[in-house]
């Protein structure tokens, strides 16, 4: 397999850590691409022009981190990442989105301040985003207070130990930790694992 | 179960066309939401103020069109729309990440020129999401003799996709240079599903 990456994209790194989890990082030829690069041949493997994208090796390509986490944890016998069925699928995916979603609004703001002349950048977007991210946060450190983010590593606590990281990469002046002491702890503790150590973004 | 609606989010629009593909619409009550409004009481069922919302018979709430017609799929019987497993199922994941991609980039794109502060517009930003419209929808007509098998959320997407195109950017003219699509579009668009959901702006 082929995985088109940049170093600290959030979702990539949601995949990568899905790979060391699942013991399948060995089987995955990496390629640096970088998007905002006008000379770009992302467009061959991707035509949304995003990374990650993951290229089978029956040749076919997977444009987004949930269809190539699903596919990566069809390719192992271990635990699964995300249950086959029944309620806990729906728990694990429901975290998912909403950890996705705070990367998101925090990618979105990002985008805002580099992509964008400044005399084009909106403050009511980048609001937006943030207030997005505090509501879900929010959710969050209560879901972290009655033990609800416990038990074996899934695709749900994957994507949030990785969209917390980001914050703290591009945002650690929002301060997130201040005022959900339980999210915080948890993610001290998830972020010792190896897969997180081993992949956290270059500052 | 209850769904958090709009009339013209594309979003929202797959999982009513699976709702009704699958039988399920009866069992939905709907609850227009709309998620630009600063008062919204949406924020108590999803953090990140997005429709559609789905909150379960057993008060659990999925918040990403992906999650939540895949909950759906799982409470009918029939033929399935995410396939289990194998060739079948990744081909429908990644033709639905396909246009939930060109839907991402169409709403960024609404976004730029309709709800932002006219002098803080920027015509880089239309012509990227444009680009990877563009890009997506080449790819699509390349494959366009595969979008005739059995209906799966791949299939569901490209024609809500295809459907936010002509709602919102009917001078595109997606169709011009795209006449495989075009054609299993106008096909496609004639499912009662289909004809059932056309977006329409709010009264």
């Amino acid at each position: 397999m082929k995985l088109r990456y940049s170093p600290t994209s959030p979702y990539v790194r949601k995949v990568a850590v899905a790979a060391l989890e699942t013991g399948l990082d060995g089987r995955i030829e990496r390629i640096e691409t970088d998007v905002w690069n006008p000379e770009t041949d992302i467009a061959e493997d991707n035509p949304l022009g995003k990374v990650p994208a993951l290229v089978t090796d029956e040749g076919m390509v997977l444009c987004d981190s949930p269809t190539i986490c699903d596919y990566l944890d069809s390719l192992h016998d271990g635990p699964r990442l995300v249950p086959a069925e029944g309620p806990g699928r729906w728990q694990v995916l429901n975290l998912h989105a909403l950890a996705n979603g705070i990367m998101d609004a925090a990618v979105a703001r990002v985008v805002e301040v580099r992509a964008r002349p400044e005399d084009k950048r909106f403050d009511g977007w980048l609001q937006r985003q943030t207030l997005k991210i505090g509501r879900a946060l929010d959710a969050l450190e209560s879901r972290a207070a009655a033990g609800g983010l416990d038990g074996p590593v899934t695709l749900g606590t994957i994507t949030l130990g990785c969209a917390l990281g980001y914050l703290d990469l591009r945002f650690s002046e929002d301060a997130w930790r201040d005022g959900r002491p339980a999210l915080a702890a948890w993610y001290e503790a998830f972020s010792q694992r190896p897969s997180m150590q081993a992949t956290v973004p270059p500052g | 179960m209850k769904l958090r609606f709009s009339t013209t989010s594309p979003y929202v629009r797959k999982v009513s066309v699976t709702a009704i593909e699958l039988g399920l619409d009866g069992r939905i009550e709907r609850v227009a939401t709309n998620t630009m409004d600063p008062k919204s009481d949406h924020g108590a069922d999803n953090p990140l103020g997005k429709v559609p919302a789905l909150i379960t018979d057993d008060g659990e709430r999925l918040y990403d069109s992906p999650v939540i017609c895949e909950y759906l799929d799982s409470l009918a019987e029939g033929p399935k729309l995410f396939p289990p497993a194998g060739a079948e199922r990744w081909r429908a994941l990644r033709r639905q990440a396909l246009a939930d991609g060109i839907l991402d980039a169409a709403i960024l794109r609404m976004l730029e020129t309709r709800r932002r502060p006219e002098a803080l517009r920027w015509d880089g930003w239309v012509r990227l999401q444009s680009g990877k419209i563009a890009k997506a929808l080449d790819q699509l007509e390349r494959e366009a003799d595969g979008l005739d098998g059995p209906l799966t959320i791949g299939e569901i997407a490209v024609g809500c996709a295809l459907g936010y195109l002509d709602f919102r950017f009917a001078e595109d003219g997606w169709r011009a240079t795209r006449p495989q699509l075009a054609a299993w579009y106008d096909g496609f668009a004639k499912r009662p599903s289909m004809q059932q959901t056309v977006p329409r702006e709010p009264a």
